[in-house]
């Protein structure tokens, strides 16, 4: 009976293939939607994620960078150099804005660097110098590649006017570019002064972050100190908590569609051999050998388009960033578990319908005619 | 031959309507997606939109609501309000918080307001009526399983919930609502007490104009007295907001979008080659009959296109529907479905997809032979 399935799904090889590549277009939205929302993330946490920093200082009550605004007074980055274990102390000042380049604005992370800064700033560099000066900014090469600007362009923060002196890599992303300035430009756009947002720590060799953290905690007053690790790791998970109910959202819609699509081939593969089953179970297969052989053609495409759906996703969204510069990708295998558990709950009821066809087919129909 | 379709698609009426809701269904994911991206866009617009206020001012340079840091000078406000037309500016400012609660946080916005510019939609409870209370979005209130009277803490700072509001988001972050006498004494409660004046306090002054005043007129006075400040129009500002969406949203939403339409032209040619599979015999006769291979061609592009139509309203129900599920069990998101302009490009799009679908099948008909019909 299973030979018979297979057999009765190849005789048509182009609808079955219309129809894998229909799952598979259903189960690779999905993925993608997962892969933006991951490479988004990934993107969110570059700046600590490459900052060398063993512990991150910040105002108390505030433990991540993403959409965080953190302000510490400056006589706080001495305290925390003279905690036992702190080999050398920088810090830097933080906003998140707009940046108007070549006539678009982008929503970026623009971090203040004081000029003889050796932890910070950009980790790669693509063009130009990498700490700016007064009047200088750093920004993503992708930023101005898709605004048409280059070194010595012009771009503005509010109604400061900086000019382009480095192009950066690896620093774009959707939500948020990561542009650099001087400390003192940056102070003059918040209107601030005295003080910075996050203070970076190296660690003494072989001290260990997590204690220094706690260390600076219990020995400066207001601030949140944690191990860098543990900074990423909540930037990161904040980041795609924004995007969990859209992605289970869109799991399910993904599901659905697949389940449409799977439901109607089989059901159209059954009302065409409907003579056959009729033979079938004239010679004595009873309703359980042809559900599993519904079940069974469910299954094949599904599998089929699952597997298409893994190919593609494998060879087509890593070249996405190539064609939009500004999309950042991250496949996972967590997309795929989660697609493949859609996928077989799919199979499962998709049957049900082309099953019941089955059952209501009269063995004696096919003395008729 | 448009009666030959009908009555073809009359004859199978369970396919017929089945076969429809597969596409509509299809058809329902891209304006799923059109509606959330509208959705995003809306969420933007009316983040300034709801403020009130005929013009809004802000700092020089500043050309944004949302996502934008603007500080207005305190001193600017006399300035402002001494220009004539102009009968009272109203102070805002956003703060950008995370929020935490059993280890899950959020950021949000603190929308800080104190004449104007406050919640514009309670859904829940009662707007700010005395200290340490906070309007807080549905969105915020669903996923942190929040309700009216609740404490809600921020860096150790405690509100009371006093009312709910619908849609006041943007940029899948929640707005909450407080007055400027907790915004003060949330800053006194964190460490930069002795440093107030660095923190923002002023972003925007939303003006209130006198009935007869022309308010270009009364933006161009503001801006000659006032060097400090950029004057808008709310709608000007909300189209900024806006387009900064389309720059950061558009992009993965085009991508988005073309998925969406590669599934709905798989779906419309895999419907259309199995009914021209299934009706070969019937072809057979007709070719036997004297119709061309251009006849029968013209037929199933007819029968698409009236499938593709008996399934737009179904499609567009199915979206409504599924956009009414995702806004109720998360609120954070707006899915506008009948907006017009993307709406109308859906409908021509499926006309379009209808047709390359039915290309799919037309390799059968031309080989059809018309012996078939004599044979078993």
């Amino acid at each position: 009976m299973l030979r018979w399935s297979l057999k009765n799904l190849l005789t048509e090889p182009l609808r079955l293939f219309t129809s894998a590549l229909g799952v598979a277009s259903a189960f690779t939205l999905v993925i993608f939607f997962y892969a933006v929302f991951k490479g988004e993330s990934e993107q969110i946490v570059a700046y600590p994620k490459h900052t060398d920093a063993d512990v991150w200082v910040m105002q108390d009550g505030v433990s991540n960078m993403h959409m965080a605004s953190s302000l510490l007074w400056d006589w706080k980055q001495t305290r925390v150099a003279r905690i036992e274990g702190v080999a050398e102390v920088s810090s830097i000042l933080y906003l998140n804005t707009v940046v108007s380049a070549g006539g678009k604005k982008w929503f970026s992370y623009v971090v203040g660097l004081d000029e003889d800064m050796s932890r910070g700033g950009p980790w790669e560099m693509a063009e130009g110098k990498a700490l700016p000066a007064a009047g200088e900014a750093v920004i993503p090469e992708v930023m101005a590649r898709l605004t048409g600007i280059g070194i010595g362009d012009p771009i503005s923060i509010t109604d400061k006017e900086l000019r382009v002196v480095g192009l950066s890599r690896g620093s774009f992303s959707m939500a948020n570019s990561v542009c650099f300035v001087s400390k003192t430009d940056l102070e003059d756009i918040m209107n601030t002064g005295g003080s910075v947002s996050y203070i970076l720590v190296k660690a003494k060799p072989g001290v260990d972050p997590g204690e220094l953290a706690q260390r600076i905690n219990a020995g400066v007053e207001k601030v949140n100190a944690l191990p860098a690790g543990e900074f990423v790791r909540r930037d990161r998970e904040m980041a795609m908590q924004m995007g969990t109910e859209i992605i289970r959202m869109m799991t399910i819609i993904g599901a659905l569609l697949a389940l449409l699509i799977v439901a109607f081939t089989a059901y159209q593969q059954v009302t065409g051999k409907q003579r056959e089953l009729a033979i079938a179970k004239a010679i004595g297969f009873r309703n359980r050998h042809i559900y599993v052989s519904a079940v069974f053609q469910t299954f094949v495409l599904t599998v089929l388009g699952l597997l298409i759906s893994i190919v593609v996703s494998y060879t087509l969204i890593p070249l996405v960033p190539a064609l939009a510069p500004q999309i950042s990708v991250s496949i996972s295998h967590e997309a795929f578990t989660r697609v493949g558990l859609a996928a077989i709950l799919v199979a499962g009821l998709a049957a049900l319908w082309p099953a019941r066809k089955v059952a209501a087919v009269d063995p004696m129909s096919v003395f008729r005619d | 031959m448009i009666k030959l379709v009908g009555r073809q698609l009359a004859y199978d009426g369970g396919r017929t309507l089945f076969v429809s809701i597969a596409i509509a269904a299809s058809l329902a994911l891209v304006l799923v997606l059109e509606g959330f991206e509208q959705g995003l866009y809306i969420q933007l617009k009316n983040a300034v939109l709801n403020r009130g206020g005929e013009l809004i001012v802000t700092q020089s340079g500043v050309t944004n609501f949302i996502a934008s840091r603007s500080v207005l000078p305190q001193m600017s406000r006399e300035q402002i309000e001494a220009v004539d037309g102009v009968v009272e500016a109203h102070p805002m400012t956003i703060v950008p918080v995370i929020y935490e609660r059993h280890g899950r946080k959020t950021p949000i916005f603190f929308m800080v307001y104190d004449t104007a510019g406050g919640p514009a939609n309670i859904v829940q409870g009662k707007p700010i009526s005395g200290p340490r209370q906070i309007v807080v979005d549905e969105s915020l209130a669903t996923m942190h399983d929040l309700h009216v009277g609740d404490t809600f803490v921020v860096s150790n700072y405690e509100f009371r919930i006093s009312g709910l509001s619908r849609q006041a988001a943007a940029m899948f972050t929640s707005f909450s609502f407080i007055t400027y006498d907790d915004l003060i004494d949330f800053y006194f409660n964190s460490d930069l007490v002795g440093d107030i004046m660095n923190l923002p306090l002023v972003s925007f002054f939303l003006l209130q104009l006198e009935p007869s005043a022309d308010p270009a007129r009364v933006a161009g006075q503001i801006e000659d007295r006032v060097p400090d400040v950029d004057v808008f129009l709310p709608e000007q500002l909300a189209a900024n907001d806006v387009e900064l969406g389309r720059t950061l949203f558009g992009p993965v939403m085009k991508a988005l979008l073309s998925v969406s339409y590669l599934i709905c032209l798989l779906v419309i040619g895999i419907i259309m080659f199995s009914a021209i599979y299934s009706r070969r015999r019937s072809l057979g006769v007709m070719k036997a009959l004297g119709f061309t291979n251009a006849s029968l061609t013209l037929a199933t592009f007819m029968e698409a296109l009236l499938l593709t139509a008996i399934a737009i309203p179904v499609s567009v129900l199915l979206a409504q529907s599924t956009g009414w599920i995702i806004e109720t069990t998360a609120p954070l998101y707006r899915i506008a479905v009948t907006e017009p302009a993307p709406l109308l490009r859906t409908l021509v799009a499926a006309g379009a997809l209808a047709a390359l679908g039915a290309l799919l099948p037309v390799r059968i008909i031309a080989r059809l032979d018309p012996v078939i019909v004599f044979r078993a």
